[in-house]
Formats: C-alpha cells, sequence, structure tokens
C-alpha cells in the first residue's frame, strides 16, 4: 500500500544505493531525497506484521550534535531536549531527539516527510563554538522492531531488559546487540510503538538477518514503512 | 557473566567495557627526563590493593573511572571523572578495613 505522496523507484536508480536492495528485492520501493525506501512487500500479511515486524529506516534522514552549546542550539530550533542522558522525546510531527549523554543529542527524522525536518535542522547556521555536527546519518544504520513479541526478540540477543514495564517509550538502551555495539531506543515511528535500533552501517545487512532470525521464532516478518504508519 | 555499573548507562555486561589503565599522572613530557617518561608509558604498578582504573563503555563511548581491588577484581566504585577535583586525582584511596575485603 502507498500514499499518494510516495513515487515508486527502483533503487538502482537513486543516488544513494539502499543497503539492503539486493535482500529484500521482493519490495516495493518508494524515493526518499536521495535514497529508496521499502514501502511494502509483495507478501505483507498484517497479522504476522502485528507480531513482530522488522523495517529498514536507514534511508530516514537522521542527524547529530555534540558539544556544551548543541542543547541551547537544538531548543532555538524549536525541538524538545530530554532531561537526562539516555531519554529521547518525540516531537508532534514525529521527529525523535535522543539525549546520548550530557552534551551529546541525535536527531531521528519523522517517517511522514523521510527526516526533511532534520535535514532542515542539519543546514541550519551552528553556533560559533562548542556545538559540532555528527554524521550519524553516514555511520549508522537505522532498523526497527515492532509489534507484540519484540522485546522477546530482543531479549534474545542483548543483555537489558526490554520489556514495557521496565523500558517504557522514551527509554534508550547503548548496549550490546548480537555483539555488536547498538543504541536501541523505545519510542514512535508513524503512531506505532517500536524499538529503533542505530548501529554501524558495515553491520546493516548482518543486523537485518539476524532480527529476521531472531524474530522468526515468533512469526516475524520483513515489513515496508507503510505498516508503520497508523492513521 | 561478570556486571559492571557504567555510571551513564547502568549496570552492563563486563564484556561491553574496556580496560585503560591505571589513572596516574602525566608527567610534562617536555621537561621530564626519558626515565620518567619510560615508567609513565610502559611501567606499572605490581601492587595489590585498591587502585583507580580508566574503563571505557564501548557502546557508548564513554570513559569513566573504577576503584577496582587488584587481588579479588571486586570494583567497588565506578564514578564520572568529573566527581573528582584535581587534587583528589592521584591521592590514595581511603583505605577500606580489612573484613571488608576478604
Amino acid at each position: 500500500m502507498m500514499t499518494d505522496s510516495m513515487t515508486a523507484v527502483r533503487p538502482e536508480q537513486q543516488l544513494a544505493r539502499n543497503g539492503l536492495y539486493r535482500k529484500i528485492a521482493d519490495a516495493e520501493f518508494v524515493a526518499t531525497a536521495e535514497s529508496a525506501i521499502a514501502a511494502s512487500f509483495s507478501a505483507d500479511d498484517s497479522s504476522a506484521q502485528s507480531r513482530c515486524a522488522l523495517t529498514d529506516m536507514t534511508p530516514v534522514v537522521r542527524g547529530g550534535f555534540r558539544g556544551k552549546a548543541s542543547a541551547d542550539h537544538l531548543q532555538a530550533l524549536g525541538l524538545p531536549i530530554p532531561e537526562k542522558p539516555n531519554q529521547a522525546l518525540t516531537t508532534d510531527k514525529g521527529e525523535t531527539v535522543l539525549r546520548l549523554s550530557n552534551t551529546e543529542y541525535w536527531l531521528l527524522g519523522s517517517v511522514t516527510d523521510f527526516g526533511q525536518t532534520v535535514a532542515d535542522v542539519r543546514s541550519q547556521a551552528m553556533p560559533a563554538a562548542d556545538c559540532y555536527p555528527l554524521f550519524c546519518n553516514d555511520s549508522h544504520a537505522w532498523l526497527t522492531l515492532s509489534g507484540e513479541h519484540c522485546a522477546a526478540v530482543m531479549a534474545k540477543l542483548c543483555g537489558v531488559d526490554m520489556r514495557a514495564e521496565v523500558f517504557p517509550s522514551g527509554s534508550i538502551a547503548q548496549t550490546s546487540v548480537a555483539r555488536i555495539n547498538a543504541i536501541v531506543v523505545s519510542h514512535s515511528v508513524g503512531g506505532k510503538a517500536v524499538f529503533s535500533l542505530l548501529f554501524d552501517t558495515g553491520y546493516h545487512a548482518y543486523m537485518w538477518d539476524v532480527l529476521l532470525d531472531a524474530s522468526s521464532e515468533f512469526g516475524g516478518v520483513a515489513a515496508g514503512v507503510t505498516a508503520l504508519m497508523v492513521d | 557473566m561478570k556486571i559492571m555499573n557504567c555510571p551513564l548507562n547502568g549496570p552492563r555486561n563486563i564484556s561491553e567495557f574496556v580496560y585503560g589503565g591505571e589513572v596516574k599522572q602525566m608527567p610534562d613530557p617536555a621537561s621530564c627526563t626519558d626515565k620518567e617518561w619510560a615508567e609513565y608509558v610502559f611501567y606499572h604498578n605490581n601492587g595489590t590493593g585498591v587502585v583507580r582504573e580508566w574503563w571505557l563503555h564501548a557502546p557508548s563511548g564513554y570513559w569513566f573511572i573504577a576503584e577496582r581491588h587488584r587481588v579479588s577484581g571486586e570494583v567497588s566504585r565506578t564514578y564520572d571523572p568529573s566527581e573528582l577535583d584535581q587534587s583528589e586525582f592521584f591521592a590514595a584511596i581511603p583505605a577500606v578495613p580489612e573484613e571488608a575485603n576478604s
């Protein structure tokens, strides 16, 4: 299912190649600003996706800032600032602000505009000192796990308890997932509760296979971004 | 698995941490002797008791200080380096009563 604002494309035609396009050849791709993202799959099964669904969000724009002045910079641009490290806040439009340390913030773009708002924030003039951009858009891949069994899937792969009662929406864990350093965020994307996993891009295909394999025990499947868009 | 408490992230498996060496004062490289520099870079104190050590939580890239007993390996305290001021940094750690170590 595609919405009217989406343009179907072949991933090979886009400037930035989708890192998984050979693995997910049965997906229907739509254009983002520079790349292509899987919108849906030919064998989409909504009941399997409600059990556990794995979605590639890597083509959605991300950005980060580090330094003592970065909180003031983001606040001046109208973004909410989480109170403590390892907390996340989501804006009305769907962007998520992650606070990863006392002075480091990441922005995850919204699935509705594929991160255009974050791209605009990144193009704003920066403070003269104590605020430095981080290129997590290029350094990190982004997958989301959604569905009722996603905490059980994470329990197979990482040592941190991610059940909803101890890891509620707005929590962040920087830990090891399937032996890879990763940032796990509990938040909502397009109105659906998800775990976002951010990790080195070199492990993009590896982590996709690991998460699909781990979720298969619970009947989990791959899903496109339209599965995350709750009306 | 051993669990260590990261001051930023909370309790984590020890496999997520990297040892960064004992906390020690760097001599001024411009004025110190070669021997002093070699001692700083290569020689390590091989004593017993509780020492301050640098540790890295690799998934978050966060450096902190742990106070660890070199015989039992037990970590008694972990904290952010900003919690110590310069005068405390290289000072001896207050002795722990014998029964607490055994």
